[in-house]
């Protein structure tokens, strides 16, 4: 991996740089969009690539599954098994131990649970027993290393060490003892990694735990910066678990503070750049009515630096966490149910306003979709019935994201980055106002987003929804 | 007359004059723009079959790279909220540029119904027929018809007809009704604009080409009397208003044959014949039960019922269908264009253009195919089986009859290691021949000159298959994907199916003009062979049916149960989760 800074904005230190990997360059920050299951929503990679999406994540709990390690070697990997020819990343599978499985059981030895589609004991860190009985649990065959093993069948070119993932909600002594097994199992998954003969191709990222403990989340930064010349970069973990807003940037700011700032540090070895593991919690959901998992489709990964593009991105998506019952979506549906993103907020092309507009979602958007003149109509009279639907918003959907981000890249490059925020949540939220926690934290990195405007604040997310015709 | 405005012109002309009047032919539709893009498709061809407007599963950016030249539009599903929102898109082409259709690509038409729906309906009116949206049954009548047609000027246009759809098989009484109010709606379409019109239309304007369903179930006597008074030169009033048109078929561009009521007929009447205590409804997979217990002629269903199999096998009757056709076409003139819908097999489109002389066939069962997660592959002629090709790993499956399947069911688990492409042999459409993109979108600080990347080649580049590995991978996880490639592929395998039938054709045909031919030429042994090499019954399709309901079931627990209904009541039970 090759890192290379190229441009800071002096007032909150987000930074633009430049990521080579065996599958070409990335520029950051970025958007990510996720391929659970080796593939985006509807659409071809080649249509992914055409986007001018540069990297996007496979998930390795899922991989392992479906189509399961010996197809992923017979066929050389997943870039070539789903045609994808940029770069990819694998989380560690750890995530999914605390989100699908209630069975999941955390030893020192790995991780144990059952799959959530057929009750069978599974993955990661177990042994598959084949013939056991579907509701006895194996012993577990333990392993970091297996994690690390899958991701190198998986052939990412960037990949996550496991980590023990516990609730952000959780207290008491069982965050404190995932914090340093999370910090012993980065041993594990770096001693093997160094053997694997596949560090030239792969780099493995280390992930802070620690919960929402300012102290734990120290000790653990400080244990991990320590084998920074092992780990090609950091990811934030253990967030999005539901915890207050003002308290999940906190975290994250105190992570990206601490983090070493690659001036220091040998470049090519090194990136300071930090996945946002805990994203995650927002693509898997529950729905409430059936108490159904849903996997992701939707995809809002990304790659950032710093709290002040942490919460840019967190607030145009923010209106995620609280919409209707009646809608009840996540992002990794709102494509498939109609929700379109733009520059002034989401719209809902499922109300009946839209279905004689034949204006496309966003007249400047470059995207397909848009580009092409699909109208609001026509989406409207498509979406939930015909497959289509969803793939046109689906393209509009990255393409917005890949927009916000490299517009972002723009104004940082161009010394403007504040003034790209206040535009930027100016036009998204307008007069509906701004969500408390991100007025909060971007004074924490020097930016007012209130600066001479008289616009109120939102406590809690700070949700905007389009949700019914008389809005 | 140069002075006019240029208008749209279609035409369509037979390579030789035909020798018989049903024998299979060569022919070519052109579709001329005022703005100067010609269409061609060479015939026997095929047209694509749309659903709310749009191509199941393809995204717009596809429609081009995918052997589409002439879609379909059934125009109930746009009925749900009056007016249709079609009639209200400004411009003069205003199905293309709603829908997304290229201009320079594609002939859209219009039907008023998906020819592909069989479900038992309330019975239409003398002045209606019942259309199914997802808001209930709508009527439309010859007048909606009309100004639907005028407002949205598509290329083509399917006459009005009255198609009964309530309990197979029709009394004489009902099928007389049937020919009368389909040749007295198509008169009504005929007929120029009045200069009260709302759509007056100036000369130069907009004036749809039309296509005529040739009525008459599966009667013959019926069938011939549509099709003679097709041809009859009108008098009175009736002349006055298609005036200055002399016959109905003057005004025709082609003939089309939907098979589904057709079979449905056929069906009918064989169950009845066998068993004289038959009830007519119980043979309809489509009838809700509560129809049955009605009384048969009941108009009482305000809406069709949900409870039912929308997609039903109905069993194909194709050696039926052909005196029937016939009877039809017997009293026409033979140089017009003959298109059916809701073929099911390719045999079936074979033996069509043997037997008929058919011109152009839906797509449905190819993309319904894709639906269910087929992967067509077939060729025409049918391998030899002296060749490599029927031994090789990479073929279809062989049945018990020793035939082979036309296609590989990717739900399977033989192909979860199988790494080669959809067809065997990799045809030209976009998955198992994917192009690299030459070109992307630039966000912001991520060209070539930031990016030191070589921007994307401006040559094609052409990227390995889809493997079958994969999509069986992607059926099982409910990935949308899947649908969108092999919906790519599938009339990517018909393209090539199509382009071989006229190859061979052509060669017949120039054999015989050299006086070569051999008996029967090229062609029926060709035939022969493909009827023989593979299996009619489509064994495959319905393994892949099953497997197909089962992952949805496996995986689709969480959906809306309302939106899930409401999808597949739209779809014709062919919905893929979403």
């Amino acid at each position: 991996m090759q890192f290379e800074v190229i441009a800071r904005c002096p007032t909150t230190k987000a930074r633009v740089s430049r990521m080579t990997l065996a599958h070409g360059v990335t520029m950051l920050p970025t958007f990510m969009p996720v391929a659970t299951q080796a593939a985006i929503k509807g659409l071809t990679p080649e249509q992914v690539e055409s986007l001018g999406v540069t990297l996007i994540l496979n998930n390795t709990y899922h991989l392992n599954l479906r189509p399961g390690l010996k197809v992923l070697n017979e066929v050389g990997g997943a870039h070539k098994f789903q045609g994808w020819e940029r770069n990819l990343l694998t989380d560690s599978g750890g995530f999914q131990l605390v989100s699908l499985s209630k069975f999941t059981t955390i030893t020192e030895e790995g991780a144990l649970f059952a799959s959530p589609f057929t009750g069978e004991p599974t993955m990661l860190t177990v042994r598959l027993v084949v013939d056991a009985p579907p509701s006895t649990l194996i012993a577990p065959e333990p392993k970091p290393e297996e994690s690390i093993s899958i991701q190198h069948a998986i052939g990412a070119d960037i990949i996550m060490q496991l980590d023990d993932v516990v609730s952000s909600l959780t207290t008491g002594p069982r965050v404190g003892e995932a914090m340093e097994r999370s910090v012993r199992w980065l041993d594990r998954c770096i001693a093997y990694h160094e053997k694997s003969g596949k560090k030239e191709r792969q780099n493995l990222f280390a992930i802070v735990q620690g919960g929402l403990d300012p102290g734990l989340r120290d000790r653990c930064l400080d244990a991990m910066i320590e084998r920074r010349d092992n780990v090609a970069g950091y990811a934030i973990g253990g967030l999005s678990g539901g915890e207050e807003k003002d308290t999940f940037w906190r975290v994250i700011k105190q992570c990206a503070d601490k983090l070493p700032d690659d001036s220091e540090l040998s470049v090519d070895e090194y990136i300071t750049d930090c996945y946002s593991n805990n994203l995650q919690g927002r693509d898997i959901q529950w729905e409430s009515d059936s108490q159904k998992i849903y996997l992701s489709a939707w995809p809002l990964e990304l790659i950032w630096y710093g709290p002040a593009l942490l919460v840019f991105i967190e607030a145009t998506d923010s209106y995620l966490n609280h919409i209707p019952k009646a809608d009840c979506v996540f992002p990794t549906r709102t494509a498939r149910f109609g929700v379109a993103l733009t520059h002034g907020g989401p719209l809902n092309l499922k109300l009946n306003k839209h279905a004689r507009d034949f204006n496309p979602i966003d007249v400047n958007c470059p995207c397909p979709t848009c580009s092409g003149k699909t109208s609001r109509a026509i989406l409207h009279h498509t979406i939930t019935q015909e497959t289509s639907a969803a793939h046109a918003i689906t393209l509009h959907n990255i393409t917005f994201q890949a927009q916000v981000m490299g517009r972002a890249r723009a104004a940082i490059v161009a010394g403007t980055f504040p003034d790209y925020l206040r535009t930027f949540f100016a036009e998204y939220f307008g007069g509906a106002g701004y969500p408390e926690w991100c007025v909060n934290a971007l004074r924490s990195v020097g930016v007012d987003l209130l600066e001479g405007k008289d616009i109120k604040m939102i406590p809690g997310s700070g949700a905007k929804w389009e949700y019914s015709d008389t809005s | 007359m140069s002075s006019l405005p240029p208008v749209p012109s279609l035409s369509f002309s037979l390579f030789t004059p035909p020798t018989t009047r049903f024998g299979p032919r060569l022919g070519t539709i052109r579709f001329k723009r005022p703005e100067g893009a010609e269409i061609q498709i060479q015939t026997p061809g095929f047209l694509t079959s749309a659903s709310r407007g749009v191509v199941p599963h393809l995204s717009r950016d596809h429609y081009a790279e995918s052997s589409i030249r002439w879609v379909n539009l059934p125009f109930e599903s746009f009925l749900d909220v009056p007016p249709p929102v079609p009639t209200l898109v400004p411009g003069k082409n205003p199905l293309h540029s709603f829908l997304g259709y290229s201009l320079g690509q594609h002939v859209v038409s219009m039907s008023a119904r998906d020819p592909a729906d069989g479900r038992e309906m309330p019975a239409n009116g003398n002045t209606h027929v019942s259309t199914y949206s997802l808001r209930g049954v709508r009527k439309i009548t010859p007048a909606d018809w009309r100004s639907y047609v005028l407002s949205c000027k598509p290329d083509i246009v399917f006459a009005l007809s009255d198609i009964p759809f309530t309990n197979p098989p029709y009394s004489q009484k009902r099928l007389t009704k049937s020919i009368e109010r389909s040749a007295s709606w198509l008169a009504n379409i005929l007929s120029p604009p009045t200069h009260t019109s709302t759509y007056a239309l100036s000369e130069g304007e907009y004036k749809p080409n039309i296509l005529i369903h040739m009525a008459g179930a599966a009667s013959v006597p019926a069938r011939r009397a549509f099709a003679s008074s097709l041809v009859e030169k009108l008098l009175g009033p009736e002349a006055d208003a298609i005036k200055p048109l002399e016959t109905l078929d003057q005004g025709v561009f082609g003939y089309t044959f939907d098979l589904v009521p057709i079979r449905l007929s056929l069906e009918a009447a064989e169950k009845q014949h066998q068993d004289p205590f038959y009830s007519p409804v119980e043979s309809l997979p489509q009838t809700p039960p509560s129809a049955a217990d009605a009384n048969s002629n009941s108009n009482s269903t305000s809406t069709p019922s949900s409870e039912v199999n929308l997609d039903p096998v109905i069993p194909a009757h194709t050696d039926q269908l052909t005196p029937l056709l016939h009877a039809s076409l017997e009293p026409l003139p033979v140089e017009k264009m003959r298109l059916v819908n809701t073929v099911q097999t390719p045999h079936e489109v074979l033996r069509l253009i043997s037997t008929v002389g058919i011109d152009i066939f839906d797509a449905h069962w190819a993309q319904r195919a894709a639906d269910i997660g087929v992967a067509l592959d077939f060729t025409f002629p049918a391998p030899s089986s002296s060749s490599s090709s029927s031994i090789s790993s990479t073929a279809t499956k062989t049945r018990d009859n020793g035939k082979h399947d036309i296609g590989h069911n990717l739900y399977s688990d033989s192909y979860t290691h199988d790494f080669s492409s959809f067809s065997a042999t990799p045809c030209e459409c976009r998955a198992c021949t994917p192009i690299a993109p030459s070109t992307r979108i630039y966000h912001g600080i991520d060209d070539p000159s930031y990016s030191n990347e070589e921007p994307a080649a401006s040559s094609v580049r052409e990227k390995p298959s889809f493997t079958r590995a994969y999509i069986h991978h992607l059926l099982h996880t409910h990935e949308m994907s899947a649908h969108s490639l092999l919906v790519m592929h599938n009339l990517g395998v018909l393209d090539t199916f199509f382009a071989s039938i006229r190859r061979i054709i052509q060669r017949d045909m120039e054999a015989q003009i050299k006086g070569s031919e051999v008996e029967g030429g090229e062609w029926e042994e060709e035939v022969r062979r493909f009827e023989e090499y593979y299996d009619e019954s489509l064994v495959v399709f319905e393994e892949a049916r099953v497997m197909w309901r089962d992952v949805d079931l496996a995986r689709g627990r969480g959906r809306l149960k309302r939106e899930k209904k409401r999808q597949e009541e739209g779809t014709l039970g062919t919905a893929v989760e979403l």
